[in-house]
């Protein structure tokens, strides 16, 4: 039998109220209304054992009950997630960038190419968006799983894409480049997937580095001419961000849960 | 007599407000007050009086205090706001309109 300090926990843990000092008055505040209903039920000469069923009878079911005080707190749900979403995107996006700049210019170094035709370039910004597009929808992604009980993936899937279609419309419209934020989304999606189908670190790897082979091979066609040097590093770049964006996904689950625990508590 | 689900939902705002106009009161109460005052009609499920109460602290029409009420125990006290005892009698006028209106209907020939 369900006790009622169970039924408290259930309907405060459900409640899916963001603040938790906004959690814990709730639970001192249905707390109160259980000594209540026990002092006067004792004093109705009643047993404990009657008084536990009766006021688990009469509280109503938990899950309904916790579904009300998560509608009521919907806002502050929200407003948390997207600070979140947003602190997330910014620190995110710099630490992967500055890891990635680093690293090719490092492989720059090492393959005797000017350091500033590498950093300089057109490719790098590009870069530079391509990440920020892909950090901003994983992210997303994981941010939005958070607002849904039921099929968290797939409804956030299912935003992410109706997101991306409206950002994609509009860029176009209004003449802007499209293509990194496509790449974006497709990336983290494929990479959100990866995380949540695959549990072992290995297999995740193994995967994320198939996949940007995969997308090495079709993106890039090497004119017969090409020098050996040159192939090996173009595959070395590809390589460089599997390996960041792998990084990339469990950088962003830490950075979201201390934002979140933090934010929680203010 | 059991009064049907759908039918106490629009009723307790009003229920709360006005029981909470006639001074400030704590969860238990609150429900003793309603069952009390309603002849036992207004018995809902204990736990579902919560968010509701909790609604009206948002929009901000009640406000809640903790405080140690007579017997020494502290308890969660809400109360009326100004904002809230005007949302109060617009409710009851609203309220005798609608139960006005629909008497009118079933009392009809």
């Amino acid at each position: 039998m369900r006790t009622a300090d169970q039924l408290i926990a259930d309907i405060v843990r459900s409640s899916r109220i963001s603040s938790h000092k906004r959690r814990q008055e709730l639970l001192r505040e249905l707390a109160t209304h259980v000594d209540d209903f026990v002092l006067l039920a004792r004093q109705a000469g009643r047993g404990d054992e009657e008084i536990q069923r009766l006021l688990v009878a009469n509280f109503g079911d938990p899950q309904q009950i916790a579904q009300q005080f998560a509608w009521v707190y919907r806002r502050e749900r929200i407003m948390l997630h997207l600070s979140v979403f947003l602190i997330s995107t910014l620190v995110v996006t710099t630490v992967v960038s500055a890891a990635v700049m680093s690293m090719q210019a490092g492989m720059a170094l090492g393959f005797g190419v000017p350091l500033l035709s590498v950093l300089g370039s057109r490719h790098s910004l590009i870069e530079a968006l391509d990440i920020l597009a892909t950090v901003a929808a994983y992210m997303g992604l994981i941010s939005l799983e958070k607002l849904f009980d039921r099929r968290p993936l797939a409804r956030a899937l299912a935003v992410l894409a109706a997101s991306s279609a409206v950002l994609v419309a509009a860029f176009a419209a209004t003449g802007m480049a499209t293509q990194f934020l496509i790449f974006g989304s497709v990336n983290a999606v494929f990479l959100r997937t990866v995380q949540v189908c695959l549990s072992r670190s290995a297999a995740r790897l193994g995967v994320v580095f198939a996949g940007f082979g995969v997308l090495g091979v079709i993106f890039f066609h090497p004119p017969a001419s090409a020098v050996p040097s040159a192939l090996a590093r173009i595959a070395a770049s590809w390589m460089l961000m599997a390996a960041a964006y792998q990084a990339m996904t469990h950088l962003a689950a830490r950075v979201d849960a201390a934002l979140l625990n933090r934010f929680q508590r203010l | 007599m059991e009064i049907d689900r759908e039918l106490l939902k629009g009723s307790i705002t009003l229920l709360l407000l006005n029981l909470l106009s006639r001074g400030e009161m704590y969860g238990y109460e609150i429900l003793q007050a309603a069952a009390v005052r309603s002849a036992h009609a207004f018995e809902f499920k204990e736990g579902t009086l919560y968010p509701a109460l909790h609604q009206l602290e948002k929009k901000g029409h009640i406000k809640a205090q903790w405080r140690t009420g007579d017997n020494g125990r502290e308890r969660k006290y809400y109360s009326l706001t100004s904002k809230g005892r005007k949302a109060a009698q617009q409710y009851q006028r609203q309220w005798t309109h609608l139960t006005g209106a629909v008497n009118a209907v079933l009392e009809s020939k």
